[in-house]
């Protein structure tokens, strides 16, 4: 029988956490975001302030966020600036854990970043923090084609939104506005089904085959009961495009 | 046959006889003071034409090539005739006189039917006309020749030979000037052919003339003479001679036509490249009509104002006397004041021909001022139109004036206030723009130091990256150079409060690279008063362990520098904490130490 390792102190962690071997470093912050004193988390804030390597970073931002705090958000705020977009994303993601109005305007700014991986980030937080100061800009970035807009939009949309979203044909990218409707539809906690309808007829408006594969979907994952007049309307709408029409 | 001989004993000029020799009395001071004395001139300067009218003649092009006379005072054409031109308009009092094909034809200035033509005898030189008379220069076999006709009946009046080229003359009020194998002016009595005084040019060659109603000028490209008693000397230490400062993004510009270029005998391309001066050159300062623009500088040479024509070339330009004159490819007069270029005259003269050249008659004129006289200097404050045409000109987008825009963004920089600021930082943010004219605009806005611009400069940092707007900051370096010059100037402490918060705004970006992070810190170390450390003192840690950015030798430079050299203690520690962190990027600790070694 091998005795236990005896579990590293806080100033051992700490010592890791600041030292050249990376690894190691981003292995202490995970560790320290384990731990729920408040010291551990001030270390981490601490290790932020100071600056890393940029893996190390991330390691340590994901780590801050475990037990989020008021103070991190300036932490996080100032790595959601930093010139590496693998760093900037996780910062995003993890400022999605505050309700403070600071971390959701960085939050709604990391929907401009030139980077699309930040973008991505930045549209998954939207939709964790419910951000709706991120609306706008996803319902533009939606009208350049981007698949994370229509994925957050359709995780944000309430009927109201959705009416917006639908708007927006001719707007915006017809694969795009099916995808992210077609998404809609796939919610469980989206109605009443008089909404779904309307969605259906929005996807009946879409030239491009991707509203046909929406439609489909729905109509395959849609619960059989109770019955759905919306289900009902999809399976018109395929047969009436897959017959040359289309509404 | 006895009239003849009594001609011959009389001058040799009558029958034909070579005038031009290699050797003959030259610069003889009594002789030229005669001479000039003997000319007909007015007391003021005034058109040559016997009406007394301003006037222009203009050769048009098009599917049939016109002659049109144009009425300046009254503002209205006068006739147009079908007309050959392949040479200069020559004006004299009742006549106007130019080379249509083969011959020369002068045409009467009422009605502009021909009134007589001649053939010429060999090569076209030029053409040259007084009131009574016109003078028609040739070469033959690479000899000169030159005759005078009655300007009423195109009667030869009397012919004469060179042993060498001649080239184009002028004429002025009984006498012709007649450069001679570019050494000699020859000033020959235009009733007689008689050669009354000849000049030698001792320094330069005499390859360009240009008279006026009162006033005679030969010279070169180099310079200009005033043909007076004192150009006897032949030299330029003791003739009226002047030169004048020509900036060199005005290249080809000349004082006048080449006598000896038989391109130039005719309207070209290089009449839209001259220097326009009346009175001494220089004297009162002159101006530069340069393809579509006009620069005035004052007598020592420093721009003071500035024209530039919408579109279209400036083809021929003249000065009055009392008017700046051009007209344009598409027949638009234009009138300016020598003094501060304000608009005197824009009016189209009528014709939707292209204009090929023109000739103005119009010595004294000035056009009534249509509103009210503009100062305009850029030692001083600048006219709007000035800084308005200075900027139509540096953001012009024709490459072939590359040179010209250059001028006039270095005339811009020189005119202070954050407008002007402004307008040179458009020309940065022009995509057609050409690399070189940025470099300058850049190096001037850094030089210019202009305190009151720092609002401006700012300003123009508000545009950041952006996908959803498509927008990418402009000329954020050169923008943070101008800034940093404006250190240890007084400044207005908002305006450094809104700079620092935009020059912070970029320091904290993801996107700003090193080569601009490094003017961004120099710019906020510059201007801060200290206000800066703690945003410095933050980015140096956010990258000191980061490869890219930490491991930049350009930016260990900046940050290091700005803290060091704008920071108190706080900063220091910093410094030297950073030095010990064994995560600092190697090369940054070597600037560390090195900062704190010489500390």
């Amino acid at each position: 029988m091998v005795a236990a390792a005896p579990k590293p102190s806080l100033a051992e962690i700490v010592t890791t956490l600041n030292g050249v071997d990376e690894d190691a470093a981003a292995r202490s912050a995970a560790a320290l975001g384990d731990r729920p004193e408040t010291a551990a988390h001030e270390a981490l804030l601490d290790a932020l302030a100071w600056g890393a390597a940029p893996a190390v970073t991330v390691a340590e931002i994901v780590a801050v966020a475990r037990h989020p705090a008021p103070p991190d958000v300036a932490a996080l705020r100032r790595v959601a600036g930093h010139h590496d977009p693998n760093v900037r994303g996780p910062a995003l993601e993890a400022l999605a854990m505050y309700p403070d109005p600071a971390a959701r305007a960085a939050i709604a700014e990391g929907l401009r970043d030139p980077n699309a991986s930040v973008r991505a980030s930045a549209a998954r937080a939207a939709v964790k923090g419910h951000v709706r100061a991120a609306i706008d800009p996803l319902l533009a970035l939606l009208g350049l084609g981007e698949e994370s807009a229509a994925r957050a939009l359709a995780a944000m949309a309430d009927p109201e939104l959705v009416r917006r979203i639908g708007d927006q044909l001719g707007k915006v990218p017809d694969p795009t506005l099916a995808l992210c409707l077609g998404l809609v539809l796939q919610r469980a906690d989206f109605g009443p089904d008089s909404e779904r309808v309307d969605i259906v007829h929005a996807l009946g408006k879409i030239k491009d085959p991707a509203a046909d594969g929406a439609l489909a979907d729905y109509v395959r994952t849609a619960p059989k009961n109770p019955p759905r007049a919306s289900v009902v309307e999809a399976q018109k709408m395929i047969e009436a495009r897959g017959a040359g029409g289309g509404s | 046959m006895r009239r003849l001989a009594l001609a011959c004993v009389l001058g040799v000029a009558a029958c034909g006889g070579s005038l031009f020799r290699l050797t003959a009395d030259d610069n003889d001071r009594g002789q030229l003071a005669s001479a000039l004395a003997d000319r007909k001139l007015p007391e003021q300067r005034a058109p040559i034409n016997a009406a007394r009218v301003p006037r222009v003649f203009v050769a048009l092009g098009g599917p049939r090539k016109q002659i049109v006379e144009y009425d300046l005072a009254a503002g209205k054409l006068v006739w147009r005739q079908p007309a050959d031109i392949d040479s200069r308009i020559a004006v004299g009092g009742s006549f106007v006189v130019a080379l249509e094909g083969k011959q020369l034809v002068a045409r009467d200035q009422a009605t502009g039917a021909a009134s007589w033509r001649v053939d010429v005898p060999g090569t076209f030189v030029g053409v040259a006309a007084d009131r009574e008379r016109a003078y028609l220069a040739w070469s033959d076999g690479g000899n000169g020749a030159i005759a005078a006709y009655d300007g009423a009946s195109g009667s030869r009046l009397w012919h004469a030979t060179a042993d060498g080229a001649l080239g184009a003359p002028a004429a002025q009020g009984g006498v012709v000037y007649v450069p001679y194998l570019s050494q000699w002016l020859s000033i020959i009595d235009g009733a007689s052919g008689h050669q009354l005084a000849r000049i030698r040019g001792v320094d330069e060659q005499i390859s360009m003339l240009r008279t006026t109603s009162t006033d005679a000028y030969f010279g070169s490209k180099q310079g200009v003479f005033h043909l007076d008693a004192r150009a006897a000397a032949g030299t330029r230490k003791d003739g009226t001679y002047a030169k004048v400062t020509v900036p060199p993004q005005l290249e080809h510009t000349q004082y006048g036509a080449d006598a000896y270029d038989a391109v130039q005998s005719g309207y070209s391309a290089a009449d839209r490249a001259r220097v326009l001066w009346s009175g001494l050159l220089g004297d009162a300062g002159y101006a530069v009509a340069y393809f579509r623009f006009v620069f005035g500088f004052d007598r020592s040479g420093a721009l003071v104002w500035a024209y530039s024509h919408p579109r279209t070339e400036l083809v021929a330009s003249d000065d009055t006397g009392a008017a700046l004159v051009a007209i344009s490819q598409t027949g638009d007069v234009v009138a300016l004041d020598p003094k501060t270029g304000a608009v005197l005259l824009d009016r189209p003269i009528g014709t939707s021909e292209p204009v090929l050249g023109a000739t103005f008659d119009a010595d004294g004129w000035r056009p009534p001022s249509e509103g009210a006289p503009v100062q305009t200097t850029i030692t001083g404050p600048a006219s709007l139109a000035t800084i308005e045409a200075l900027v139509g000109i540096a953001r012009d987008h024709d490459e072939r004036f590359d040179r010209v825009k250059e001028l006039a963004v270095q005339a811009l920089a020189k005119l202070p206030g954050g407008e002007v600021t402004s307008q040179l930082l458009d020309v940065l943010a022009d995509p057609r723009a050409s690399d070189k004219l940025k470099g300058d605009v850049v190096d001037l806005l850094i030089a210019r130091k202009d305190p009151s611009s720092l609002g401006v400069l700012a300003a123009q940092l508000a545009t950041h990256d952006d996908y959803i707007a498509k927008t990418s900051p402009t000329a954020l370096g050169p923008i943070a150079k101008a800034i940093a010059g404006l250190g240890g100037a007084k400044l207005d402490p908002a305006a450094v409060a809104t700079a620092l918060a935009a020059l912070r705004g970029h320091l904290d970006a993801p996107t700003t690279q090193v080569p601009d992070l490094v003017p961004v810190i120099a710019a906020m170390a510059a201007i801060g008063g200290g206000a800066e450390r703690a945003a410095l003192s933050s980015h140096l840690l956010l990258y000191h362990a980061d490869p890219e950015i930490g491991g930049d030798p350009a930016w260990g430079q900046a940050i290091v520098g700005a803290l060091e050299t704008h920071g108190g203690p706080a900063e220091r520690e910093l410094l030297a904490a950073v030095a010990a962190d064994p995560r600092t990027q190697p090369s940054l600790v070597a600037i560390l130490r090195e900062a704190l070694a010489a500390d």
